[in-house]
Order: structure tokens, then C-alpha cells, then sequence
């Protein structure tokens, strides 16, 4: 029984969409998920299951196909760092023969940087060419080596960008790049620099990817000023500016700091949800999912 | 150049402990150059092993020869005489150098006394980066003679990853990021064109994934 991507048919809409991030634990008690989807369901379009971003937990598969049989729509995220183009490909044919309808391809965080920084790592693929194999097996039909596919591969392909990334140039360029091989939407890395992100977004507007994809700005509520501080420090792609750090320390204790940081993002997502190219919003919960409601119910999403 | 580093005089001496005849052989080519393996450094180990050896009461007997290069046969010859009277070959080679050695001398126990690290070249003086990670395969004319492959550690063919923060490396911030140096050498050069077309998968086969390699030169095997 072949459905569609709901996800896909909003962006074909023109319909605003709201995407969250879940990211699973290492834990085997499936009710944990299916209480998460529970609490999403028709508040987001679609929902990111995040592939061992910081060391292994429950795969993006299995939790990309929970949430389906839980009545979400899933998107299954896969990383280049664990697994070559065999292991990919398989699994990709297994997650559109089980029903999962979107695909979001990253390169994955260094191996170095999550709790198993003793592993070896595979990076095979890059995410671009990651991208080009699922949009070949999608729209010709075959592998990469070739193999034809029996049955419809209807995948949408997703990818992620980070507007702060400098030099512009660089970065516009492999925006550019990711779309061409093939991203109908593209996820960005949580967004605090409006200005920034303004003009990332006039450069991608100015060469046309805005009308090529469906870009979705990451936010991300911050919990503190010291968990803020540890996450930029770990994480390069991920851009906080002292003035947020500041506003969080300046807001008092840990309650009141949690607060101002559900406000920022409120904020944030005000700020940037009518620039002209914004198609909707991805709420990176960072593994705080229950925050989710409150901000999509708060920010008039 | 193959670069590689000393192991410590404690983990040498455990490798070592219960033989007597120690022949110490250095190599004289890479490893000379990138202060690792010479005759200096044998002299060095040599050194530290006795003295290890009469604190412990190992009863080391310690051996100090460096031929010109350990990979190769008519060097190893001369060594055949100084490692046959000796029990043991402590060899500061680089791992191509321990293992000619010990293929050359089946009854004798040779052992690793360095860490061979990778190929590449002094940065200044007391710094080497690594460069080439000996694919088989090279695509360095491709994106300005700065190898993705070897200097990201994701061998992101295609552009950087999100964790590119103005010319460091997330893996290492202490290294810039390979990418920001193919742009600013691309860009340099007029070549920015090059980055727009998307690199296919590359090939691995000519790599190590595609089992220990051998060339032969028929050529020159007449």
C-alpha cells in the first residue's frame, strides 16, 4: 500500500509546515516514542528521528517506523558516518518498502564529538552524494551500482544547512549544491542571528533556491546559560551569540533562565516565519520534546 | 615522508622484558628526517633501555645499529650479521621497515619500538602534519593540490560540513578546516568553478578498503 508524503504535499501546497526534531534514546521501551507521538500528533507536519547524534541509541529506523505505526509522519534521518553505500542503500529500501515517505541526508557529527569517540568511522558517501543516490534510486529507479529497483522508491528528500557558516560564498555554494543533487526541503542549523539569517536567506532567494526548495529554519529552545555556553563550545555548527547567552544569565535562576529561553525562541520564531522564502519552521528540540506544544501553541504556529 | 613517533621507554620495556641480545636498529631515511628513528634515536633508546635495564635488573645486552633504509633488501643485508648474534630486533623503523625485518628472519622476534603515524611533511620546526592518506587514487588536481580525502575528517568531497567555523576544524579546532583552504586556494587560482560540479562516490577500491595493495611493474621485472 503506497501513501504520500504529507510532508511533500504541504510544500507542493504552499501550506506553512511545522517539522520537530525527536531524538531517540538508548532505550528499548517503545512506549516512551508512543508517548512522544502522541503529544505531536496533529501539532507537526512531519517529525525528524535523529540518527545516533551523540552516540548510539534506538536506530533512526526503527524509530522513524514507530512513529509511523504511532500515526506520525516520520523523518528518517540517516548520517554518512556510519554506515556505507550498501548498508545505506538497504536500509533506504527498507524504510520506503515499511512506509517512510521522507529522508533527511546529513554527513552526522564526528564520530569524535559524540560518547563513542573511540570508533572507527566509514564516511563512504559524502551527504551530497547521499542525496544524488536516494534522488536516483527515486527517479530512475536503480542503485548506484546499477541494480533496478522493483516498486516505487516515492521518497522526498531533505537536507540541512547552517546559515552562519562563513564565508557566505562557501556556504551559498553548498546550499546551492545540495539542491541541484536533488533536496526538496532543507532543515537549517537552529537559528539565533536574525540578521544573519536574513541574509542568508536574500542569498539564497536572490539565486533562486528558495523557489527550488522548501526551506525550513531550525530553532531551538535554549535551557540555560551554561547548557548554551557547552553547546556552542562542543558543537561548531551551532551559532549563539553572547547577547542570548547574556539575556538567558540576566533572567536568574534555572526556572527563570528555562523561561527566557522558551521566549527567545518564541521570538525567533516570530521573527522569521513571514520572510519572504521561509516555508515553515523545524523545532530542533535538542531531546526536550515535551517543550515542543508550548512552543508551537505560544508562537501561533 | 612517512612520520612516525616514539613509543615510551616504559611501554619498550615491557615489550622487552624477558629477552637479553637486544639489536636497537634504526632506519635512515624517513624516519631520520622526522627525528624518530635515526641513529641519534638510537642512541637515545639505547641509552634509556639500559639504564631502565639496570634500575629493573633486566639484564638487557643492547645492540646499536642504523642502516640506510629498512625496507629494502640490500640495505637489510647488511644488517643479517648484528641481528643474528643478537635475540631479539628492537627495530625504530616505520611499520613497512618492522615488517621487512621480520620477514626476513623468520626465527627471530622483531618488534615495533615506533608508532608510525601517517605521510606527510614538516610544517616547522618540531610540527608535521599529515597529507595523504594514499588512496591510490588521487584527486588533488581537482581541488587546488589540498586533499579532502586526508585533511577533512569526514572526506566530504562535495563542500563542508556544518561544522566549519571560519577556517577551524570541529574534529580539531586547533587545525583549519581543509575546506576553507580549497575555496580561499580555488578562489586563488580562478578554479572556483571546479566545486559546483557534484563530485560522484568515490572509488575506493584502489584504497585499503580494497585489500593490502601490490604493484607490479612488469617493466621492470625482466
Amino acid at each position: 500500500m503506497t501513501h504520500e508524503s504529507q510532508l511533500a504535499k504541504k510544500i507542493d501546497a504552499g501550506d506553512f509546515i511545522v517539522t520537530a526534531e525527536f531524538l531517540p534514546r538508548a532505550s528499548t521501551d517503545i512506549s516512551e516514542i508512543e508517548a512522544i507521538a502522541a503529544s505531536f500528533k496533529d501539532k507537526v507536519t512531519a517529525v525528524n528521528v535523529a540518527d545516533n547524534p551523540h552516540g548510539p541509541v534506538l536506530s533512526s529506523l526503527a524509530g522513524s517506523l514507530a512513529l509511523l505505526k504511532a500515526g506520525v509522519e516520520p523523518v528518517y534521518q540517516m548520517v554518512t558516518r556510519d554506515r556505507n553505500r550498501i548498508a545505506i542503500q538497504s536500509d533506504l529500501l527498507g524504510a520506503a518498502a515499511l512506509g517512510i515517505r521522507n529522508v533527511l541526508c546529513l554527513s552526522g557529527h564526528h564520530q569524535t564529538l559524540t560518547k563513542s569517540s573511540q570508533s572507527a568511522n566509514v564516511y563512504d558517501i559524502d551527504s551530497v552524494q547521499l542525496i544524488a543516490a536516494v534522488k536516483q534510486m527515486r527517479d530512475k529507479g536503480v542503485l548506484l551500482d546499477g541494480t533496478k529497483i522493483k516498486g516505487d522508491f516515492p521518497v522526498l528528500i531533505g537536507a540541512v544547512a547552517g546559515p552562519d557558516m562563513k564565508p557566505m560564498e562557501l556556504n551559498i555554494m553548498r546550499l546551492a549544491k545540495k539542491v541541484e543533487a536533488g533536496a526538496g526541503f532543507i532543515q537549517t542549523q537552529a537559528v539565533f542571528d536574525i540578521e544573519t539569517f536574513e541574509n542568508w536567506l536574500e542569498q539564497a532567494r536572490s539565486r533562486e533556491l528558495t523557489k527550488k526548495t522548501a526551506i525550513l529554519p531550525g530553532v531551538m529552545p535554549l535551557e540555560s546559560a551554561e547548557k548554551a555556553e557547552a553547546l556552542r563550545e562542543k558543537y561548531m555548527d551551532l551559532f549563539i551569540p553572547d547577547s542570548i547567552i547574556s539575556r538567558l544569565k540576566e533572567a536568574g535562576d534555572a526556572a527563570a533562565q528555562q523561561k527566557e529561553g522558551l521566549a527567545i525562541c518564541i521570538e525567533i520564531i516570530k521573527k522569521i516565519k513571514a520572510m519572504e522564502g521561509v516555508k515553515g519552521i523545524h523545532i530542533l528540540s535538542g531531546g526536550r520534546e515535551n517543550m515542543v506544544p508550548e512552543i508551537i501553541a505560544k508562537s501561533e504556529l | 615522508m612517512i612520520v612516525a613517533e616514539r613509543k615510551t621507554i616504559p611501554e619498550l620495556v615491557e615489550i622487552l622484558n624477558g629477552h637479553k641480545k637486544i639489536l636497537v636498529l634504526g632506519c635512515g631515511t624517513c624516519v631520520t628526517v622526522c627525528l624518530a628513528g635515526g641513529e641519534r634515536e638510537v642512541s637515545i633508546i639505547s641509552s634509556a633501555l639500559r639504564i631502565a635495564s639496570n634500575i629493573r635488573k633486566l639484564d638487557f645486552e643492547i645492540e646499536e645499529l642504523t642502516i640506510e633504509r629498512q625496507c629494502d633488501n640490500v640495505f637489510i643485508e647488511q644488517a643479517t650479521e648484528a641481528i643474528e648474534r643478537n635475540d631479539v630486533v628492537l627495530s625504530l623503523g616505520c611499520g613497512a621497515g618492522v615488517q621487512a625485518i621480520a620477514e626476513r628472519f623468520l626465527e627471530k622476534p622483531v618488534y615495533a619500538g615506533l608508532n608510525t603515524e601517517f605521510i606527510g611533511v614538516l610544517e616547522e620546526r618540531g610540527i608535521w602534519t599529515e597529507k595523504c592518506a594514499a588512496c591510490g587514487a588521487c584527486v588533488l588536481h581537482q581541488y587546488g593540490g589540498i586533499c579532502p580525502i586526508t585533511r577533512c575528517a569526514k572526506h566530504m568531497l562535495n563542500g563542508p560540513c556544518g561544522g566549519s567555523r571560519e577556517d577551524r576544524c570541529e574534529v580539531r579546532p586547533d587545525r583549519p578546516c581543509a575546506w576553507q583552504l580549497i575555496y580561499q586556494r580555488l578562489k586563488g587560482i580562478g578554479q572556483l568553478d571546479r566545486l559546483k560540479k557534484i563530485a560522484p562516490p568515490k572509488n575506493w577500491e584502489t584504497s585499503l578498503d580494497g585489500g593490502c595493495r601490490v604493484i607490479i611493474r612488469e617493466d621492470h621485472r625482466i
